[in-house]
């Protein structure tokens, strides 16, 4: 079998750091994802709710589309529309060309992988920068992405040291902290540079024509903040129908991809930055790509489109913790786009069955996608559909990429067991010749080409079959069936079962959660009165050797709070500076059960004081902390910003090795005072 | 009256493993039921169908409904991915088919694993065996994820008495010693073994690990093709615990 797909797969399984850098990956994950869901005992509900949403999309995604298309033009996007790869690109670069950016600062997004955009793009002269911190390493090594939620999975961090030695001539480390404060630094200097930000897309509310980006880091809030001209770039399926939907997609996400509760950074975007706003980019596009997607839905994988690309499958599969995402290559060696267990379907769906129906054939069918799947797509059916045929399944003939002597193998297999009579004899004959090739032994030592011998033994069969002992049993001698004592009802196992959700009804009860949930993310939770609040801020500044920082404006904060602190000897300003330490907000709301922050932006309240500097200053009124992410979201003021950030504790990335660390672009610092006058 | 089942005894333990059908046989009668054995039974077509040779699976689960459809009663299946191709996979072969969809459906509706049927159908877990522990119990997929099969045989391995040491008047459990990692699948897969057997082997490698770290002498599945795999793994290398099926445990006496 000495096909490319195979020498990939063998590389892969020589590769030590890549074996301990893929046991790392699933050890981390898949316990991080089963903690992260005990929070929630209604899981397998809110799963099928899920799956229920995202089918009915997908089943009347034209109705869905034209909705949304509608309404987020009414809210300010330019929307263009691609039927496939090479017209996504066009369009993108039409927008560059009119603007004419030469530097694209880029958040994650895999449709841009599916069509080759970064290549195409500096083809024609651009710079293209990676700014989430596992694409960027990818990015300068000449990589792609290993994985859909964490491109270098497949490094370990003495790679990653080497790597940003090499190309970015900084001194060699092993310590992760120096790196990501190395990305930071440069990657800092393009967000601000940068013309054009660059993003993709996790939902699209029809109901709202609201454009959420989801990141950990802050590059997706970045990209679609500071340049001048956003660029999202969103497959067509990605849509949920209402606000409702879109809470409990993000309740199912971020817990199935990394085990968080929620992201750090949601964007909702409704807009470019209006006439009274002081940051926000001045054009935002919506770039639909179809690029076989509307094929797909009436064929026997349209369920694939269900996906919401959290790679809880990739982590969950045995097969791509042993080869890793670089190993899914198609029929040429090629990388593709999508790995795992996801990719052995999509790749096929998408691009061709030619050239990416094999993927599916490296599958042992266990299911341990499908019960890692938040919207509980039937992966192993979908696998075995691919098997026969993919997107026609073969009714008359063997399909492609079944090896020959599989083929010859089953279909004599086949034709032995439609007929008893050849079943049995041949039964007969297997246990009378493998007696004569291991006369004295149980076992058959295969040779290692029959695939089997490679790495175990093979079992005698036996020389009286089990219906031939049947046939011949003494009826008479058969044992009287014996009495069976009763015993108490088997109990289910209720040491899972997690109690149920305590209703977060009264603000301190509210409060008290939020402080937690924030703790929990390494923020900073203080209760105090308001006229200890200029003090406490005070003091924290003065703690840090802060003397300036970048303010919401005095209308939009508690009253009195810039005053003081001014008088105290600080300067505030109000426009967008990347010198400036601190950043000091108010906050719409305060999600409890995820210690969210609500930030619209709008006049006074410019959403880069949120995000540039190091340390964030929230001030949020007790009676403002919401039980869920369901309310937060209904908000009318989110409905009517151009955009609102959903802040969950500092910006984080656990990009290298999965170590958790703190402050990638956004805050390292989220200090959250809550007013309980 | 007792009632009657049908046993398909699928063609791995038919073929290999007699004696595990010659002691599901006797969990069964144990347990109150009469057991026949359709006579032209054969193969379900588990391997065509997981291979995507639809047209082969389909002759053979033709073959499998007809010799059933003579059969009346409760199908009982030794092995969880065999008992799982009947009750999901048939649907999906005939999903177009006017005429094969109904009668795959109602064979799908009368099938049991094993120890699903002596739990949830027959209400059964303590059938009075007695074996020398301890044992570890490993998860085989099909049976876990396709029939969510996971507490019943946890619950009739929690009910056999230790065998093992001197005889007493005081009867102690078996000890059941959890196996890390058990609902890891073990890199069976069927073809995949075959067509992919090097990343097989790393499967298989890990589960090996898993089995020794616990120290069981015995590790018991309730599937055939992963007691193939797992032991067929154990016996190459050397090692020592010994797979069993699930039925050879539960008649020990």
């Amino acid at each position: 079998m000495p096909d490319l797909f195979h020498s990939r797969i063998d590389l892969s399984l020589a590769d030590v750091d890549l074996q301990v850098a893929l046991d790392g990956n699933a050890e981390k994950r898949i316990t991080g994802r089963r903690q992260a869901f005990a929070s929630i005992p209604d899981y397998q509900e809110r799963r099928q709710r899920a799956h229920t949403v995202r089918a009915d999309v997908v089943a009347n995604l034209d109705r869905y589309l034209e909705q949304f298309v509608q309404r987020v033009q009414e809210n300010g996007f330019i929307v263009h529309r691609a039927a496939d790869a090479a017209q996504a690109v066009q369009m993108i670069l039409e927008i560059i060309r009119q603007n004419q950016g030469k530097l694209v600062a880029k958040s994650k997004t895999m449709v841009s992988e599916e069509i080759n955009l970064n290549h195409l793009l500096e083809a024609a002269g651009l710079r293209v920068v990676e700014t989430d911190l596992g694409e960027f390493i990818v990015q300068i090594r000449g990589e792609k992405p290993s994985h859909i939620i964490t491109p270098a999975v497949h490094l370990r961090r003495g790679q990653v040291g080497q790597t940003f030695h090499e190309k970015l001539g900084v001194p060699l480390t092993d310590s992760i902290p120096e790196m990501t404060a190395v990305a930071r630094k440069m990657l800092r200097e393009v967000f601000l540079s940068a013309d054009i930000g660059l993003s993709g897309v996790n939902f699209g509310v029809v109901e709202t024509g609201t454009v959420c980006v989801m990141t950990n880091e802050g590059n997706g809030r970045m990209v679609t903040t500071v340049p001048p001209v956003h660029i999202a770039l969103m497959g067509i399926e990605r849509m949920v129908p209402t606000l409702d939907d879109l809470a409990l997609m993000m309740s199912l996400l971020p817990r199935s991809a990394t085990g968080q509760k929620m992201t750090v950074y949601a964007s909702l975007l409704h807009g470019p930055r209006r006439a009274d706003e002081r940051d926000g980019p001045t054009q935002r596009h919506l770039v639909l790509v179809d690029n076989g997607r509307s094929a797909l839905r009436t064929s026997p994988l349209a369920e694939i489109l269900y996906c919401i690309r959290c790679g809880a499958c990739l982590n969950a599969c045995p097969i791509f913790r042993e080869i890793g995402g670089h190993a899914y290559v198609d029929g040429k060696g090629a990388g593709g786009t999508y790995p795992g267990p996801i990719g052995s379907v999509l790749s096929p769906a998408l691009f061709g069955q030619a050239e990416f129906g094999h993927l599916a054939r490296a599958s042992s069918l266990c299911g341990a996608c499908k019960e890692a799947c938040p919207v509980d797509i039937d992966l192993p059916k979908l696998l075995l559909r691919v098997r026969a045929g993919g997107t026609q399944i073969e009714t008359r003939h063997t399909p492609a990429h079944v090896p020959g002597y599989l083929d010859v193998g089953l279909r004599l297999f086949a034709w032995v067991a439609k007929s008893p009579w050849r079943y049995h004899t041949a039964q007969k004959l297997v246990g009378i010749f493998s007696r004569v090739v291991a006369p004295s032994s149980s076992w058959i030592k295969l040779p290692g080409m029959t695939g089997w011998g490679y790495s175990k033994d093979f079992p005698r069969p036996a020389l009286r079959p089990f219906h031939e002992q049947w046939s011949a049993r003494d009826k008479q001698a058969s044992q009287e069936p014996v009495g069976v004592r009763d015993l108490p009802e088997v109990e289910p196992d209720s040491g899972s079962i997690p109690s149920a959700p305590k209703l977060l009804t009264s603000v301190a009860e509210r409060l008290a959660r939020f402080d937690v949930e924030l703790s929990a993310l390494d923020g900073k939770f203080t209760c105090c009165k308001q006229t200890e609040l200029a003090e406490k801020i005070w003091a924290l500044l003065q703690e840090r050797k802060i003397t300036g920082i970048m303010a919401w404006e005095a209308g939009s904060l508690p009253a009195g709070l810039l005053a003081c602190l001014r008088e105290k000897g600080i300067r505030i300003v109000h426009d967008p500076n990347p010198q400036v330490e601190a950043g000091l907000t108010g906050a719409l709301a305060g999600v409890a059960e995820t210690a969210t922050l609500v930030l619209p932006g709008g006049p006074g309240r410019p959403l880069t004081a949120s995000l540039l500097p190091q340390v964030h200053i929230a001030v949020l009124k007790a009676e403002d902390i919401v039980p869920d992410m369901l309310t937060a979201l209904k908000l009318p003021e989110v409905r009517q910003s151009a955009a609102t950030a959903l802040i969950s504790g500092p910006s984080r990335t656990a990009d290298i090795e999965m170590t958790l660390t703190l402050g990638v672009h956004g805050p390292r610092e989220v200090h959250v005072f809550c007013l309980v006058d | 009256m007792p009632e009657t089942v049908q046993l398909f005894i699928t063609c791995i333990v038919d073929t290999f493993y007699p004696e595990i059908g010659q002691a599901v046989v006797s969990v069964l009668e144990r347990a109150g039921v009469q057991v026949e054995v359709p006579k032209n039974q054969t193969c379900c077509g588990q391997p065509a169908f997981n291979a995507g040779m639809r047209v082969q699976a389909r002759e053979m689960a033709i073959q499998t409904i007809q010799v059933f459809e003579a059969a009346p009663g409760p199908v009982v299946v030794p092995s969880g991915s065999c008992a799982a191709m009947l009750r999901h996979s048939y649907p999906e072969l005939f999903a177009a088919d006017e005429t094969w969809l109904p009668r795959a459906k109602a064979l799908a509706e009368r099938t049991y694993e094993l120890t699903e049927y002596l739990v949830d159908i027959l209400g059964v877990t303590d059938l009075g065996a007695r074996f020398p522990g301890p044992l570890t119990y490993h998860s085989s997929c099909h049976l876990l994820r396709e029939l969510g099969v996971d507490r019943q045989p946890k619950a009739l391995l929690g009910a056999v008495q230790e065998a093992g040491g001197s005889p007493s008047e005081n009867f102690t459990l078996v000890q059941n010693l959890p196996l890390p990692h058990a609902d890891e699948c073990c890199g069976f897969g069927g073809v995949f073994s075959v067509e992919h057997p090097h990343i097989s082997a790393a499967m298989l490698e890990r589960k090996i690990a898993n089995i020794e770290s616990t120290g069981a002498p015995t590790v018991v599945v309730c599937d055939a093709g992963c007691l193939m795999h797992i032991s067929g793994g154990l016996h190459r290398r050397g090692k020592k615990p010994r797979v069993m099926h699930i039925a050879e445990i539960l008649a020990k006496r």
